[in-house]
């Protein structure tokens, strides 16, 4: 089919006597409609931002398919968005092209043997591949010269060639094939209140204080670290503990919810993690309550929602990811984060794909195939129903210019938003399934993808855990690098919300602005790490390597020089009384409901919650630093915005501190030598040593959990190592992105249509972190 | 029949649009005698002004030209450079050639909901309502039918639009091209008096409706009032931002235009463009003087009534010019809010404007001015 | 802490917050703080670390496959050479870029160049073999400028030169040398599986039946601390130690 379709679209541009001229205006029209189905996106958006102005192309981008011409799939296509690339791609009058960007539309890339991603190019005929991850902007304006080339040229070729040389030839010592460098226990000890002594006097008294409150509900309670609490409870417990919590501790939120398989004893482990936003005290400490039940192929168990409202969409996901069904969840009947046929994929009796080291003929994962029907089902009994009570349903997304990557059906009388309900899972790359079957240190690039805006945040939640599990010190100028970087990727971050907010308030300027300051940034974090978004340069025990002088300056004068373009992007858009009208008190969330709801980062802080992880549970040189929490009190989008922008004002302040610090010291060790082991001299650079320093990194059994603040809220990840295996026994990852759902929907009830995209902007919202 | 011809000949010999500078040209045309004939045929004033100016030919250049003004200056204002690769040298002027010619070449999708007769129709009567309010407008001294309600007449015209528009969306039957249209139909209530009030108000100051006998004065000078008001209400009655509503891309994705491909599209694209330059237009008439412009030793004389035209146009370039950069600088209203301005705070400068006309030609009148 | 809130604009406040908003359009229309790469005519230079396409040196290789293992994304895969060696190829249809495989690679056999804009036809042709890594490739450029983005204290500086950028390193940083050889810490436990000797590419481990016992012997020269026995040891009784 896909030659076919090719060609008929290079046929219509071939014949009749007008052909010259079809070709050339399709060559200099070529509109791309922006089909942002995964993290290239951000590299797409720079392509076209101010950076490289992919317009001078004369490619202009059309949010709707109907007047492109043109699609750039952006990377990852999952079950559920090969439907939408379909209808897209159908709803395209001919002649069409396409062009795939990022290695997961092509071969699958870091998700390679994911079970929810499929290759684009069986979906639609494509033109171009254009390899990255992400692909460069450069790379993508390529794509559009080849696409360029083909129609007027007739050009159809890959635009690099390479030159063979023979190999040598003189035949050596021949060996075996080795084996796979990965290592799984055959009947792992799977536990997750392991103790562990730590110098922790609080973490006494309250176990104590803990046991007399649960007499006789609990079946042990443990300090598995220092400010890690696990309270064990017999399955009908649990919720009697946690009601104790509730109103005894002010433990009032969960931040994780998650379910371990444990198939050679028959169980599952179901955990709940809470902590408390009003208890002072107990802010940086983390509960969790978990008790086994049978494992069996419907489990049901009650759900802790009544209770603890945050773990709603938490436990939805588990529903889907292992079945289990959490009796009194509104969510119960339906699939929430993946396709509808899938199966319960993070059960241990689902097998992945194994790598294969060795070159064989047979490039292409077999397993990757297309969802049985590549119809979008539409909520046709919700149309009646709503239609009933004098109410529309419309349906925005996955491909919609203001929706991102997943699906909101909004629900409205008149210009009022009666309901909203997410509908994600549009990027989820089971990146928690994959990293059961990954070495520790490929688990680092892993983790990064979920948020490319952020990635050092995502790199050090990750490494912290580990660090945290093998008690490593790290080096004091890999802290401050760390720091430094952090920092780095929380700008970056808000300048990105900032352009999406822009957008869409309709504000394509400030959109531009700010993806200039962005632009700035990454030039930074090239010249710090060698990749303009994904570095994965934060690895266990320090970073990468040291950083130059001249780089550090770079990245110091950066913190004065955006003040310049800041106050234009200020005076344009953060000023405007457009923008202010729009959003001022628009889409509250107050205190009690964000607290209620589990909002993380920001977004709490928005709401008068002052919580921030640099502060509660410091880490890095966060304490060493002269800075300050920002709260605000309005809970509107103004509030939550003007509060991050605050923030980013302190960020930056970090940033020249640290920047500054950094030039006073030494270059030296950035890599601890704990972890190195025999290859401490590398310890200033990895180079050379990667593998054998990290290729073999195991755990001591246990859960580690660790939280940091990354740009959009508390990032946690909790890690369980059976001691045994070099591979991670389960990660969960709990995303602030995943965590703010929530809150977009709850704040756009009630309010008018078109605030829906202010109060979407204004959470900062990146669907990738959120399916994971 | 030599009759009527001669007849015919003279009606056009006394309307004819004089151009001292080629007036030697045309005269020796005239000699040769067809061509003579079509020359001044072409140069009748009604007949120039509908094919040539303000007419069909200066419209085509316009939409031909006047996206990529736009699309260069907001590329300037957003730090960017905007269409060029086209032609690097001329740093992309035929950009907007390539995606004409692109969507006449583009397959035209009638999708299975839509109510196929009135989904083609509208978009080429659409296009070509737009065109009617061209037949009352005067670049200078060059007018199609000068009437002396030639300013309501524009004005019961341009209301038509909205209507038009309306259509599309009833029949694209989707749910984005729904809202879009119904809140199209929205703005124009909340648009449509304080514009007409404002346009009232200056041909209450001017003393005349034919757009033929008003003044080369600055209106807006007269009375600022109304020409914020008219500026406000055009951008409105554009969907410029800040009212960028009933198309918002990011909300309702292009509203009524949502389901359009191909030519179709196109027509309704430039479409958009028309009406900024017929109310660009007005607003020159109206506020900036027409086609008058400062005494140009030499030129203003040897140009004579091109002249005039060409001073119009410098006008209404900047007119739509400083009407599309507003979506460089404001983010949209959202519609309950463009409403309220609509009804409220437009109204009651409108009301403030018509009062400032009438109160000043008391005053002239008096002979106090 | 620190408490943000937001007053109403005032009408004064509002219209100069309009005023300036125009200012900044107005002013931007004169003088623009364009920030633009022309791409297909110009290039951005990119530091000497970035990381790009990836080439290959087999004399520096030494067949360790820890590129191929530390791959996350399994893009790379070793192939047979006629010397009987493995050497790395790598697909780009799955390459992240993360340049662990030369962070791995312990002699710098393989090294980065400045590649990253490269449109393919098809998937297959992806799939680059080791024949191919070995020579620069070439690829399609329009370029005749070099951009540089320099950042001082005010402003990102944009500084343009007709030049040719060239897209490879002259040399190869070099990695911190650690000599390391495989050493057998517990010879009793020896099962005499001679997995060690097999997985072995350079030969530098060699048995001998004396008196009915296995012995297996490690020649220290030859050995190149690749690991690969270390591995492989059924009874895990060999290590890297200093040589
Ligand atoms: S992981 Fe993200 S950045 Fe990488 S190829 Fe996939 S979509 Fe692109
Ligand atoms: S750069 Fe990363 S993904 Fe690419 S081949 Fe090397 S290790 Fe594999
Ligand atoms: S890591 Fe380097 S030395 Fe080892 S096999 Fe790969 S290319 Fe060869």
């Amino acid at each position: 089919m896909e030659k076919e379709e090719q060609d008929r679209n290079m046929h219509i541009l071939r014949t009749g006597v007008l052909s010259p001229v079809k070709r050339w205006s399709a060559k200099w029209s070529l509109w791309p409609c922006h089909f942002v189905t995964s993290c290239c996106g951000v590299e797409l958006a720079h392509a076209f931002a101010s950076g490289f102005d992919g317009e001078r192309l004369g490619t202009l981008n059309m949010g709707i398919s109907r007047q492109a011409n043109f699609i750039i799939v952006e990377g990852t296509i999952t079950r559920k968005m090969a439907r939408a690339l379909r209808i897209v791609w159908e709803q395209m009058p001919d002649p069409k092209f396409v062009n795939v960007i990022g290695a997961c539309g092509q071969r699958g890339g870091i998700f390679w043997n994911s079970y929810n991603i499929t290759r684009p190019s069986e979906i639609v005929p494509v033109d171009f591949f254009i390899p990255g991850c992400p692909v460069t902007p450069e790379g993508i304006l390529r794509g559009v010269r080849a696409v360029q080339d083909k129609i007027a040229l007739g050009k159809d070729e890959t635009t690099i060639k390479f030159k063979k040389v023979a190999l040598p030839s003189e035949v050596g010592q021949g060996s075996t094939i080795p084996t796979s460098p990965k290592r799984f226990a055959p009947t792992p000890l799977v536990k997750v209140d392991i103790p562990r002594e730590v110098d922790w006097d609080f973490g006494s008294t309250t176990v104590s204080n803990l046991k007399s409150q649960l007499e006789g509900l609990y079946k042990s309670i443990t300090i598995t670290d220092k400010n890690r609490i696990a309270i064990k409870t017999a399955p009908e417990n649990l919720m009697e503990v946690a009601r104790k919590l509730s109103d005894n501790m002010g433990i009032d939120h969960t931040k994780s919810v998650n379910v371990v398989d444990v198939p050679h004893e028959q169980k599952f482990i179901l955990e709940y993690m809470a902590s408390s936003y009003s208890n002072n005290d107990l802010m940086p400490v983390i509960i969790t309550l978990f008790t086994e039940i049978e494992r069996k192929a419907e489990p049901e168990f009650p759900s802790i929602t009544p209770l603890w409202d945050s773990a709603d969409y938490s436990e939805r996901e588990m529903h889907d990811f292992f079945g289990i069904k959490y009796e009194g969840n509104a969510g119960m009947n339906a699939k929430f984060l993946l396709a509808p046929e899938t199966q319960t994929p993070l059960r241990k009796d689902f097998k992945l794909d194994e790598e294969n080291y060795v070159f064989d003929d047979s490039p292409l994962n077999p397993k990757i195939d297309l969802p049985t029907s590549l119809e979008m089902p539409a909520p046709t009994d919700l149309y009646d129903e709503a239609e009933a009570s004098d109410e529309f349903i419309i349906l925005v997304g996955p491909h919609h210019t203001g929706s991102g990557h997943l699906r909101w059906i909004l629900r409205i009388k008149g210009d009022i938003i009666v309901d909203v309900t997410p509908d994600p899972g549009y990027v989820h790359r089971s990146m928690e399934k994959i990293a059961e079957n990954r070495l520790y240190i490929q688990n680092v690039p892993l983790f990064e993808r979920a948020n490319i805006t952020d990635p050092f945040n995502m790199n050090l939640g990750y490494v912290h855990a580990i660090e945290k599990a093998l008690s490593i010190e790290v080096p004091e100028r890999a802290k401050y690098i760390r720091t430094m970087l952090a920092e780095l990727s929380r700008i970056g971050a808000f300048f990105y919300d900032s352009g999406i907010f822009s957008l869409f308030t309709g504000h394509s300027t400030g959109f531009m602005y700010v993806w200039a300051i962005r632009e700035m940034i990454l030039e930074a974090t090239v010249r710090l790490t060698g990749s303009r978004c994904t570095p994965s340069f934060i690895i266990p025990g320090g970073v990468r390597r040291d950083i130059s002088k001249d780089v550090l300056d770079m990245t110091g004068n950066f913190t004065t020089a955006v003040n310049k373009r800041l106050k234009k992007f200020e005076d344009i858009f953060i000023n405007n009384p457009v923008f202010i009208a729009r959003t001022k008190g628009v889409g509250v969330v107050t205190k009690q409901e964000a607290i209620k709801y589990g909002l993380v980062g920001p977004f709490l802080r928005a709401s008068g919650v002052d919580y921030d992880i640099r502060k509660v549970e410091p880490y890095e040189v966060y304490d060493k630093l002269n800075w300050e929490v920002t709260t605000g009190d309005a809970g509107d989008c103004l509030g939550r915005y003007m509060g991050r922008y605050e923030e980013i004002k302190q960020s930056l302040s970090i940033l020249k501190q640290t920047v500054d610090a950094l030039k006073r010291m030494p270059r030296g060790d950035v890599i601890s030598g704990e972890v190195l082991g025999e290859y401490k001299e590398a310890s200033e650079d990895i180079k050379g040593h990667l593998y054998h320093a990290y290729g073999n990194l195991v755990l001591p059994k246990g859960e580690w959990t660790s939280v940091i603040e990354s740009a959009r809220g508390t990032l946690l990840y909790s890690i369980i190592s059976d001691g045994d295996s070099n591979v991670p026994y389960r990660v969960r990852i709990v995303t602030p992105c995943w965590m703010n759902l929530r809150g977009i929907v709850e704040a756009s009830k009630g309010e008018r249509v078109a605030d829906f995209w202010t109060i979407y902007g204004s959470f900062g919202y990146f669907p990738p972190e959120a399916d994971r | 029949m030599q009759e009527v011809i001669n007849e015919l000949l003279e009606t056009m010999m006394s309307n004819q649009v004089s151009v001292p500078v080629i007036q030697p040209v045309i005269d020796m045309a005239a000699q040769v005698p067809m061509v003579g004939l079509g020359i001044s045929f072409i140069l009748w004033t009604p007949i120039f002004a509908l094919l040539i100016c303000p007419g069909l030919s200066t419209l085509g250049i316009f939409l031909l030209f006047f996206p990529w003004i736009e699309r260069k200056l907001c590329g300037r204002i957003q730090w960017r450079v905007g269409p060029r690769e086209i032609v690097p040298w001329l740093g992309g002027l035929i950009q907007l050639l390539a995606d004409t010619l692109r969507f006449l070449f583009q397959e035209v999708i009638v999708h299975k909901d839509a109510h196929r007769p009135y989904f083609l129709q509208f978009a080429f009567l659409s296009f070509a309502a737009a065109l009617l309010p061209l037949l009352f407008i005067n670049a200078g001294a060059v007018i199609a039918i000068a009437s002396p309600y030639g300013v309501q007449l524009l004005l019961a015209l341009v209301c038509l639009f909205p209507l038009f528009i309306l259509g599309l969306g009833w029949a694209s039957n989707s749910r984005f091209a729904f809202i879009g249209s119904v809140r199209e139909a929205f703005m124009y209530f909340a648009y449509e008096i304080p514009f007409i009030i404002a346009v009232l108000a200056m041909v209450i100051l001017f003393g005349t409706s034919n757009p033929m006998l008003i003044p080369d004065k600055w209106g807006i000078i007269l009375n600022p009032i109304a020409a914020f008001t008219f500026f406000v209400g055009a951008a409105m009655a554009t969907s410029r931002m800040p009212f960028e509503i009933p198309e918002a891309d990011q909300e309702v994705a292009a509203g009524p235009h949502v389901e359009y491909s191909g030519i179709a599209f196109g027509l309704i694209y430039v479409m958009c463009y028309e009406k900024a330059y017929i109310l660009s237009a007005l607003m020159v008439v109206l506020f900036l003087g027409g086609g008058g412009g400062p005494y140009i030793p030499g030129l203003t004389v040897h140009l004579g009534d091109l002249m005039g035209i060409v001073w119009f146009l410098l006008k209404v370039i900047i007119v739509m010019t400083t009407m599309f950069v507003l979506r460089t600088i404001y983010p949209r209203y959202r519609l309950d809010q463009g409403l309220t301005i609509g009804w409220g705070a437009m109204i009651a400068i409108s009301l403030v404007a018509l009062a400032w006309s009438i109160v000043f030609v008391f005053l002239q009148q008096g002979g106090v001015l | 802490m620190k408490k943000v809130t937001v007053q109403d604009q005032g009408l004064v406040e509002k219209t100069k917050c309009h005023a300036a908003a125009i200012g900044v359009a107005m002013k931007e229309s004169v003088y623009p703080l364009t920030a633009t790469v022309q791409y297909p005519r110009q290039r951005k230079k990119m530091p000497d670390n970035f990381r790009g396409y990836i080439l290959f040196d087999p004399d520096k290789c030494i067949n360790c496959w820890e590129c191929a293992f530390i791959c996350p994304a399994n893009a790379i895969r070793m192939k047979e050479a006629p010397n009987k060696k493995y050497y790395p190829t790598i697909d780009y249809g799955k390459c992240i870029f993360c340049h662990f495989c030369i962070d791995s690679c312990t002699d710098s056999a393989l090294r980065t160049t400045k590649i990253h804009d490269v449109a393919y036809k098809d998937m297959d042709e992806m799939v680059t073999l080791t024949e191919e890594m070995i020579e620069p490739p070439e690829i399609v450029r329009e370029d005749t400028k070099l951009v540089e983005y320099l950042i001082d204290d005010k402003d990102l500086q944009i500084k343009k030169t007709r030049e040719v950028d060239s897209l490879f390193m002259d040399e190869v940083p070099p990695s911190v040398e650690i000599p390391v050889v495989s050493q057998c810490i517990d010879g009793a436990s020896c099962i005499g599986c001679h997995v060690c000797e097999y997985v072995c590419g350079s030969g530098a481990i060699s048995s001998s039946i004396a008196n009915g016992v296995m012995n297996m012997a490690i020649d220290t020269d030859n050995c190149t601390g690749c690991g690969l026995c270390v591995k492989e040891c059924t009874m895990q009784i060999l290590k890297l130690v200093r040589k």
